[in-house]
This record gives structure tokens, sequence and C-alpha cells, in this order.
């Protein structure tokens, strides 16, 4: 992450980012779905916003869109401040800035047909008639539809099919970022292949900038080149995927990355007793001390330091890493199994 | 909890107050004056504007509001305009008569309607479109016409019951029952309606639910699961209908007081609308009010008690 | 893209292909036509009196009869409908006037808006609104618009605490969140996207308070508020029948029925709109037919063999086949997944073994042999003594797996005492130790709790408890973990593998994750279409697939070795997996697959593959001797146009 401003603005440059649910003192008390998060976007590039349920992740998307205002922090589109932008100015950004939510079933209005959930979006933008119903047919070619899809209904497709016209619809006002909200979570494996090489397909083509926020270690790593790792709204370790995935610096990271199963069962039993020898504390409900870590109360490397300050990121190897311990991370820890 | 209950409790208070404002204004947006009630058609302008003057009508709007409201904290009506009588001693007479008559109807109505939901939800498709029939059809006669009705087959062709007239608790419960029996059953047929609907797609929807299922296979006996789970699941919209059903069978009451002749809250509004006596209409409203508060504060605590969410707050 | 349903487009709104709606809607233009016309053909004037005619029931020249003093009841009935159906027309246009903007807002905006607005519709509500009417009339007189429009008032916030719900789950879609985000204005995506799905539940509500009008304004005229006579209401005219009760008991007829036939025909029209309740109907369990074709052949060989399963069909009654011809065995101690696509049957094969197949779903033919015993199509009463007792099941959502109603204590400590024959005290002592067996520290503290008040992972732990209060010798796991976070599904997996090795029981894990089922499991079964194509260990098959869907399927999981480079493309499946009832004949995969050739379209047997697997493929030797592996499709490949159109 530079923080230099370059000839070439960022896609998406996020600073600071503090969100908070609901308003008053009650709302103060608890700690933000989002907590001081920063990255950024490079043109082309895909970022991945990985973390378990509760983490933030689809926060922060939201505030990306203008669909949660932000508490605090600030929000550039190619170099642009959109952090409380105006619907007007929405419509606008809208044509630069897309998304595709997790599931096709509900983000298609089932009573409208195809071809007019895309003439919509474009008639916001000034484009009607026919030429919206030329654009419409030629983005959902793109996405490898028939064009007499438009004339259909959304429960006339199957889930990877809808999952198709949902990005139809993002790129329909011909978009250079999309945020990706878990875009293959609902579908089955095999769609999912099918969602994630067109996703990969699309990037290559349109040089699109993604925010893929997933939940899923494997599928980031697939179609990430940076990653994020998210716990209760902090970032805990960012970096390139490939060392994150691989060589994790964080002791979060670390359980998260040995606790995704491999589907073959020799490798899958050495990362179980690597899992099992990490000796990580189950996840509690109560709310984490907003002065230390997060991850303190079941981090096994956790000591007195770590309840008191919270720590801040800092750069080892390739990645930033948001722990006191981190250079024990890979060295001293975690033990051998035996 | 004790949150909970003093969330509803603030809920109740405000319900009066904003009853009692709202008639108020209502009162006071009319060309009539109590001078012009009170004197009758016989009296001169500059009879009624003394009259008027002597009552405090014409104060200006907040102070009187202010006024009225003060005296109505400590339960004070005023007298009627009619027969000058105190209005918090009629209407404190007439409270049992109209309590008894919607207590006893949206009870009938919770078991009766409870009892037909359960067998629609558990007795199969057959049983399930008798009742789902019964239901709309109850729901779709009017209770003044239903009353006619059984007064002419019950009392009139059978003499099994009197048809109007009041019997008092303290005059035996038999005689008080038999004369509260048709205006009672007159109410609850159409509050039953509801309920049994509620109460049908309530069980249902439990059964449907996926714990079911996990109650099924650890072999839990089926009778448990319909009659403990099931039905408890179904208690807590039940006892929500009922909170809507005591005030619409409280509001239904006024008309069959009217049809049966008795004397309750219901007769006193008629005299009072018909009569323009606002210190009357007031105080019925404000404590009719307070009883269906009173009433669905019961209710609010049996939820509580039936939904451990709300308990363990 | 076989599994696009054809959409229909009838031009005949469904409220009125039901006899209900066709009454309801009928009756109401009926009645409205013919009392606001009544005027130019009704025999007689509504106040024409013939004194000579006094309490008459019907006639030639009196059809209805007449009233005390001697007036048509034919011509006052039909003439008195125009003003009910108006006014409470009037009054429904102002409840939703006042009702929908507030809900809408309400709905859009949440928070502390939402609670404001709550409150006050909820003190409305409370208030008796027959005496608050009364109080109206007293004050400003009897005026029947504007004390219907105060009712409208009243009855608005009655529509807000029954579509507040509606519209905020309306709001929950995704696809307003799309249009917010193409930078729709907020009054836009109200007209545009909510209200539009609110449509049914509001008609509905419309009908029942058009009905509830009715009533009211009638109510109204039988205490003395109608219109002045002599022009007729149905209310009054039912309080003069009431007066003349015991001289003319007819006259309440006409009045009586007009009323109710229309305020019934509202409330028919309001059920016909609302369609069937989206609630699945309750069918009792019932005494299942054994079936015929399967002798209960005695297992043989192994005697540690635990469930054998034999050629296992299940089809919805008079309809498609779901599974078709299972075949599999699980050994004591032993785990065994059984992985697929979603609509591949796992779920119905896992729960045919309990007997729990959902209403209008039965096993066909084929056997289920548990320790030796035949329990396909076993009669409830007996089927219900081996759940919990010999087999029990965990399902997939936790947090809705638990009774919301009942504590932790309650739901462990009944079938405890059934099963276990102990009293209270002694099943509170094993219903904490079994807590404690699934990994709970403090199980004083959760067996006090409700469900609500548990994590998903610590749900899903005393779903496993519960499952255990019998001490079940196998246990269907069905999807276990695929709800929770992965760091939680860690945990769940591990503690499943020592309650297996503590216990010595048998699990049957029903999964789509190859990753899970790696880490768990000893034997796999991939199912698709409702057959198993391929079985063995689980190290045979995932390591060294025979059939082209298990190495398709491999092939499109992302989760490459640590350091081995990321594939540039992942092997895809074309198309979509058929539905139940849609399935190609012979090999049911060949239209998706890779190798398919011209003898996969006739039906063929399971080939031996692995030790003493099996694999579904014609083609298994001949793939085999080729090395032929799934290969994912080049770059770009996905940008172009699926030839089949759908």
């Amino acid at each position: 992450m530079t923080t230099t401003v370059q000839s070439n603005p960022p896609a998406i440059e996020v600073r600071d980012l503090v969100v908070r649910y609901g308003g008053g003192r009650r709302a103060m008390k608890t700690p933000p779905a989002v907590d001081g998060v920063c990255f950024d976007i490079a043109p082309g590039e895909t970022l991945g916003l990985v973390g378990e349920s509760g983490s933030g992740k689809s926060t922060i998307g939201k505030a990306l869109l203008g669909l949660q205002p932000p508490t605090e922090g600030t929000i550039w589109l190619h170099g642009k401040d959109v952090t409380a932008a105006s619907l007007k100015e929405r419509r606008t950004l809208a044509s630069e800035l897309r998304v595709v939510f997790q599931d096709p079933y509900s983000s298609l209005n089932p009573a409208r047909r195809i071809g007019q959930t895309l003439a919509e979006s474009l008639r916001l933008i000034g484009i009607k008639g026919d030429a919206a119903r030329a654009r419409a047919i030629t983005t959902l070619e793109s996405v490898g539809l028939p064009s007499d899809s438009i004339e259909r209904f959304p429960s006339q497709f199957s889930g990877g099919q809808r999952q198709r016209i949902a990005i139809a619809r993002a790129l329909v006002r011909d978009p250079n970022v999309l945020v990706l909200d878990e875009p293959v979570s609902a579908l089955d494996l095999s769609t999912q292949a099918q969602v994630l090489n067109l996703l990969a397909d699309l990037r290559d083509e349109h040089k699109l900038a993604y925010l893929f926020i997933a939940h899923d270690l494997g599928v980031v790593r697939f179609l990430a080149h940076r990653v994020v790792v998210l716990y209760r709204g902090q970032v805990m370790e960012s970096g390139p995927v490939e060392d994150v995935t691989s060589r994790p610096r964080h002791p979060y990271s670390v359980a998260l990355t040995a606790a995704a199963p491999v589907p073959r069962p020799a490798e899958q039993i050495d990362r179980r007793a690597h899992r099992e020898a990490l000796s990580v504390g189950s996840a509690s409900t109560a709310p984490p001390d907003p002065k230390g870590c997060p991850f303190a109360s079941r981090c096994p490397l956790a000591d007195g330091q770590c309840h008191a300050e919270r720590p801040m990121l800092r750069l080892i190897g390739g990645q930033r890493v948001a722990c006191h311990h981190a250079e024990q991370v890979g060295v001293t820890w975690p033990p051998p199994p035996n | 909890m004790p949150l909970y209950i003093a969330k509803r409790l603030a809920i109740g208070v405000g319900t009066i107050w904003a009853a009692f404002t709202l008639t108020f204004l209502l009162v006071h947006s009319t060309d009539n004056s109590p001078g012009a009630v009170r004197l009758g058609m016989g009296a001169t302008p500059e009879e009624v504007e003394v009259e008027n003057e002597r009552l405090g009508w014409n104060r200006p709007l907040l102070t009187q509001y202010a006024d009225d409201l003060g005296k109505m904290v400590r339960l004070d009506f005023g007298q009627s305009l009619i027969n000058r009588g105190d209005v918090r001693d009629q209407l404190s007479d007439r409270l049992p008569v109209t309590a008894s008559i919607s207590v006893l109807a949206t009870l009938l109505a919770g078991i009766v309607g409870t009892a037909l939901g359960v067998v629609a939800a558990v007795r199969g498709r057959g049983t399930a479109k008798a009742v789902n029939a019964f239901s709309g059809f109850s729901l779709s006669i009017p209770s003044f016409w239903l009353g006619v009705v059984l007064v002419y087959f019950f009392a009139i062709r059978l003499d099994l019951l009197p048809a109007t007239g009041y019997s008092r608790f303290s005059e035996g419960v038999g005689s008080w029952l038999q004369s509260l029996a048709l205006p009672v059953i007159t109410l609850a047929i159409g509050g039953a309606a509801v309920v049994a609907r509620m109460a049908a797609s309530g069980m249902r929807e439990a059964l449907a639910r996926e714990y079911i299922t996990t109650l099924r296979a650890i072999g839990t006996p089926e009778w448990r699961i319909r009659y403990i789970h099931a039905l408890r699941a179904a208690s807590l919209p039940v006892v929500g209908a009922l909170g809507v059903q005591f005030i619409v069978l409280f509001g239904g009451s006024v008309i069959i007081e009217n049809l049966f002749a008795l004397p309750g809250i219901g007769q006193a509004a008629l005299f009072g609308a018909t009569g323009n006596d606002f210190p009357i209409l007031i105080g019925v409203v404000v404590m009719s009010t307070a009883v269906v508060v009173i009433t669905n504060l019961v209710l609010d605590l049996l939820t509580a008690v039936l939904d451990p969410k709300l308990r363990t707050r | 893209m076989s599994s696009i349903r054809q959409a229909k487009h009838q031009r005949i709104p469904a409220f009125l292909r039901s006899w209900g709606g066709v009454f309801g809607a009928g009756w109401l233009i009926f009645m409205f036509l013919a009392s606001i016309t009544a005027r130019w053909w009704r025999p007689y004037d509504v106040a024409e009196q013939d004194l000579i005619a006094r309490l008459q029931g019907p006639s030639s020249e009196y059809w209805l009869g007449t009233d005390a003093v001697g007036r048509d009841l034919f011509s006052r009935v039909f003439t008195a409908g125009a003003l009910p159906l108006q006014a409470s027309a009037v009054m429904v246009l102002v409840a939703f006037g006042i009702g929908l903007p507030l809900i809408l807002i309400a709905a859009e905006r949440g928070g502390r808006v939402e609670e404001a607005i709550g409150r006050f519709a909820e003190t409305i509500m409370s208030l008796p609104s027959t005496v608050i009417l009364l109080a109206a009339i007293g004050a400003i007189g009897n005026r029947i618009y504007p004390v219907m429009m105060i009712f409208g008032l009243l009855v608005s916030a009655a529509l807000y605490r029954i579509l507040i719900g509606v519209a905020k789950s309306s709001r929950q879609h995704l696809y307003i969140d799309a249009a917010r985000v193409d930078g729709m204005g907020s009054i836009r995506v109200n007209l545009a996207h909510v209200l539009p799905s609110m449509a049914r539940p509001i008609a509905v509500q419309a009908a029942i308070v058009y009905a509830i009008g009715l009533l009211i304004i009638n109510g109204l005229a039988f205490l003395g508020f109608g219109p002045g006579e002599p022009q007729p209401s149905w209310g009054f005219m039912i309080k003069d029948a009431s007066d003349n009760i015991f001289n003319s008991p007819w006259m309440m007829v006409p009045p009586g029925v007009a009323l109710s036939l229309t305020v019934m025909a509202a409330n028919a029209l309001a059920d016909a709109l609302a369609g069937p309740l989206g609630i699945p109907e309750y069918t009792p369990p019932k005494r299942r037919r054994t079936i015929s074709a399967s002798p209960a052949q005695q297992s043989e060989g192994t005697d540690n063999l635990a469930l054998s399963v034999r050629d296992l069909s299940v089809v919805v009654e008079g309809g498609p086949t779901l599974v078709s011809g299972i075949s599999f065995d699980l050994r004591q101690g032993e785990v065994m997944g059984l992985v697929g696509e979603s609509g591949c049957g796992k779920t119905m094969t896992a729960r045919s073994l309990l007997g729990l197949l959902p209403a209008g779903v039965e096993v066909s033919s084929g056997s289920i042999i548990w320790q030796g015993r035949q329990i396909a199509g076993l009669p409830e009463r007996d089927a219900i003594k081996i759940r919990g007792r010999e087999i029990a099941m965990i399902s997939q959502e936790p947090m809705v797996a638990l009774d919301p109603l009942f504590s932790v204590k309650s739901q462990l400590t009944r079938p405890l005492r059934r099963f276990r024959g102990v009293g209270r005290r002694e099943a509170r002592r094993i219903a904490l130790e079994l807590l404690r067996q699934v990994g709970i520290v403090d199980a004083e503290r959760v067996l006090r709790c409700y469900p609500h008040q548990l994590s998903g992972g610590m749900a899903q732990r005393v779903a496993i408890a519960l499952a255990l209060t019998g001490s079940p010798k196998l246990l269907i796991a069905d999807e276990p973990t695929t709800a929770l976070d992965v760091t939680v599904q860690a945990e769940i997996l591990s503690l499943l593998r020592a309650l297996v090795a503590e216990t010595g029981m048998s699990v049957l894990l029903v999964s789509h994750d190859l990753g899970v089922v790696a880490d768990i499991c000893d034997r796999i079964a991939v199912m698709y279409s409702g057959q198993v194509v391929e079985a063995g260990t689980v190290a045979e098959v995932l390591e060294d697939p025979y059939h082209p869907y298990t190495m398709a399927l491999l092939g499109a999981n992302p989760h490459v070795a640590d350091d081995a480079p990321e594939p540039e493309r992942l092997a895809a499946i074309s198309g979509s997996v058929p539905p139940p009832g849609n399935w190609p004949e012979g090999c049911r995969f060949a239209d998706r697959c890779q190798f398919a050739a011209s003898e996969c379209s006739v039906a063929f047997e399971p080939e031996p593959a692995h030790v003493d697997g099996m694999s579904l493929c014609i083609r298994t030797g001949e793939l085999r001797r080729t090395g032929a592996q799934w290969a994912p499709e080049h770059r770009g490949a996905e940008l172009a146009v699926e030839s089949e159109a759908p």
C-alpha cells in the first residue's frame, strides 16, 4: 500500500474508514462494525477482503457503494472524494462503480424481465429505447448469455445464470470498478467455477478493478492479487495473496488458513494436525476490549501487552501485520505437530 | 424485563393521554357548547353565554386543556350536562357490565378459537377447509344482526335465555351468567374466527419449522410435538391477536349493550353522543382506553412469560 | 439449460380463478351497480308507505315484504347499499393514504424514525375505536363521511402494524440495494420496487379493511347514526327489525342477508387475493406401507457392518424420482461422506434412513438393513423406536434446529428421561456431562440458556449433545458445518472426530464440500442426479478419481496446496444439474461430460473401481488407460455465448 500520490490515482482508495450502525449513546458503546480500515486498489487489480461473519467485510462494501454512510474516514474513487456523495453524484458515480451481490435470487426483481432490469439502470443516465436494448443485448452476450434472455424473467434461469445476469447488470454501464460481495458463495461448486472463470476473463478483457469480498480463502486466492484479512472490523494482515495465504504472519491469519480444509486427504491429515496444534481459542459472543487487540482473547501468543495496547499495522516481509508478536509467527509458533 | 414492563407502561399512559387529547380536541372543534346542551332548546343565546362563562368554556383553550388534564389525572371528569350527576360515579357503576361482557367474550373467543385452530392445523385438509369456511362466515356476520337472530331463536322460540336486561353478579352467579350468555356468545363468534385462523396458521407454521425435524429425529412422540412444542409456538401470535380482539370486542359491546339493553359504558357513550354530553364522552373515552391499556398490559406480560427472548432481555 | 421452467402468462388474474374470488368481486360489483341505479328501477320509493300492508312477509306485490309503516323492503334494501359501499371505500383510501407513506418511511429510515412511528401507531391502535367514533359523533354531529375519515385514521395504525413487516422484508431484497447503487432516488425506489412487491398484502388488507368499514358504518346506523329517515340503511333496518321481532321476525332477514353477503364478499375477495398460504400443510406421520419388493436379506461377510443400503429409490408420490437405486455400506465406527451438488438427492437419502422424508415423498423400492433388520418403510410406531436411540441426526442450521421457546436444559433432559428412564436430577447430571463431552466448558451456564443466547458454533454443539442423548450407534450429519464460519467448522469437525473415537458410533456425513469430507471421512460416495456415481475410500476417490464428474468437482475446487501455483482457470462443468424428472437416459452426466460418447446414452451397470468401490461410467476402463484428465477451458471461454438457448 503506497501512500505517495502517483501519476495514476488508484481506482479505489480508502483511509481510516470507521462505520458504526445506529446512533446515540448505545451505539457508541458497542464497537464499530468497521474500525480504522485502509486499503487501495489499482486499476485492473483485484483486492480480496476476507473475514468471518461479523468481520465487517460486507459493511466496507456497503460504505463504498453509498448504502451505509461512513462514520469517519475518506473514500476516493479515481482520486475523487466520494465519501459523502449526493444522490445525483452517485448517479454518475454509479457508472464507474458497480456491484454484484451474493444472492442471485434476491438481487433481481422477480416481477421484471431481464431487459427491463438492465434498461432501468441505463435510463438513469439517459440511455433509452433501442439504444438501451442494443446495449443490454451486447452486455448479456458478453457474459455468455443468449440475446433472447432480455425477454425472460429471473425465475427462468438457474442460480449460475442469474449470477451472470447480475454481472451483466453491473457491466451494462461500462464501469471500471466492481464491488463483488460474496458473488459465488450461494452457488454450487461447478457453477462457482464457471462464475469465477467469467470474472477473471472479464477482468482481463476490460481491465476492471475488483473489491472481492469473500469468506473462502480458496476462491480469494484464485481471483485476488492482494488480500486484506479482517477480524471484528479491523485489519489483521494485508499483502500479496500468495504471501498471506502461504506464509501468514498474523496468528488469526494462521488460524484462518489452517482451518480451511482441502480436498486432498493426505495433505489434509497434515493440515488437521497443524490446525489442532495451534490451540486457538473458540470465539466468544462477548465484544472484545476496545483497548487491546481484538483477537487477544483467542490468541495463544497473547500477553499483557496485547490486552492493553492495540497493535498497529507494521510492514514485515511483504505483508503488513497488526500483531505485537508477528516476528514469532512462523518461527517459534506454531509448534510442530506431534 | 423490568425495562420491558416500564416501556409498556409508558406506552399505556401515552395512549390514555392521546385518547383524552383527541376527544378534547373533537369536543372543542364543534359549534355546540356545553351551555346550550345544559339549558336545552328553550334557552336564549344570552343565557347560554352566561352558562358557558360559568362552566369556564370561554377561557383560553390551553388553560382549559391543562385544567381538564389535571382533573382527569385525579379521575375527575366533572358533571354530566344532562342529568347533572357525577360522571365518575355514573361510569364506575357501568364499567363492570361492559368489562364482564368483553372479558368473557375474549376468553370464550380465545378458548374456542384456539381449539378450532388446533383441530384445523392437525386434522388434515378437509377439516382445515371446514374451519376456514366457518371462520370466514363468522367474520362476515354483523354482530348486531347475529344478536337479533340469536334472540329470536334462543329467547323467543326456545325461551331458554333472557332476551334483554342485566342481572348483577351480586344477585347470583347463575342469573348473572344467564343474562350475559347471549351478548357474550354474539360477540365472541367473530373473535373466535380471528383467533382460529391465527392459531391454525401459527400451528402449521411451527410444525413446518426445522426444530420439529430435530424433535422427530430423537423420536419425540407426536402428541408432544403438537401440543407442547407447536402449540406453545402458536400461543404467541394467539395472545397477540387476543389483545387486538379485546379492543374490538370492547368496542363491539357498545352496540351489543344497546341491543340487549345492558346498562354498560356503551349505553352511556350512546346517550353522550346523542345528547352531546361532553363530560360523559370524555369520561367514557378515557375509561375505555384505560381498560384496554390494562388488559393489553396483562397480555404483554403473558407474552413475556411465553417468549424467552423477551424474558431474558 | 434444461432446468428452465416455461413461465405461464395467464390473462385472468390469479384471484379470479377461485370461487371465492369470483363471488367476492362479482357480488360487490353487482351490489354497487344495483344500489346506485336503484332509484331508476326500484318498484316503490323508499319513503312510500302502505299502511294497509304493514309488517308483511314476501308477496308478489312486495317481493321482500314490508316494514312497520308498510314500506317496501326490496326497494329499501337495494337502495341502502350505495352509502356504505362508498363511505367504506373513502375510509380505505384515507387509511392507506395515511398508513402507506408512514410504512414506507419507517421501513426506509429504520432506527429511531421507525421506533417513533411505531410508538405512535401502537398508541392509536390501543384506542377503542367504536367509543372514539361515538365521541366524534357527539362532538361534530352525525356526519358519516368525516366520521369514517376519523375511523380511517384509526385503521391506518393497524395497517402500519400489519404491513411494516412486509415492507421491511421487501426492502431486504438485494435488488433494492442494486437500484440504490444505480443512483435511483428514494421515491422512485419505493414506487418502482417496494410498493409493487407489496401489492398482494396491500390488496388483501384493503379488502379486509373494506369489510370492517361496512360493518362499522352499519353498526353506527344500527345505533341511530346513519342517514336520516326515510333514507334506508341496513343497520337501521336491522334495528327496526329487532324492535318488531315479536310481530314480524321476517323483517330481519332481508337487510341482514344483504349486509352479511356484502361483507362476506369483501372477505372472500381478501381470501382469494391472499391465495394459498405459503405454509406447508401439516401431514402427521402415517403408517407407511412396508415395501414388498425387498426381502430382508441378512447381511453376510463383514460382521461389523452397521448399515447396508441396497437399490434404494425415493420418489415423490405421483411425481418424479428423487433417488434411484442407491447402494452403500457403512461399518461400525466408520465415517462416510455423501457428497454432491444441491438437488442430487443426498439429503433425501439420509432422511430416508430415519423414515423422516417430507410429506408426499416415500421410499419406493430397495432395502435399508440396519443391524441386520430391514428398516425401509417401517411403520411409524416402529420407526420412532429407532430414532434417537439407534440413529440420530444433526442438521445444517444449528440456530433453527433448537426450539427457541425451551431452555437447553429442558430440551436435553426430556429426551434423556425418556431414553434412559432416569429422574429429573440424574437427567440434569447427564445433560451437563453431555455438554462437557461436546466441548462446552461452562456447561452450567449453557444449560440455563435459551437458543437465541447461543452462538452458531455453540448451538451446533448443543444440537450434537441432543443427538447423543439416546446414545445412537449412527449419527447422520446433514451439512453440519455449512452455516458456520471456517474456524468454527474446524472445531466442530474435530469434535465429531473425537466423538467417533470415544463412542465408536458411525457417521453418515452429507456435504457439498470435498474438503470437509477429506478431513473427517473414511469412505465417500459421490452423488449426481439421484445416483451414486463413484464410491470408495476417501484417499482413493479424492486422490485418484475414476468418474469424470468427480474429476470435474476436484478441478473446480480452488483450494490448491500451499505454494502450488494457482491455476489460471478452474475446471468448470458447463450447464447446470438437471432437476428430478428431467434426467437424461443412460448416463445422467453425459450432457455435461467432456468425455461423453455415443455409448453413454444407453443404460449400463456400474464398473468396479478402487479396492472395493465403484464408478458409474461406461468408459471408466478406457479413461483409465488413456489417463484422461478433466481440463479447464481456455482463457476467455466464459465470454462466449452458450450455444443452447434457455
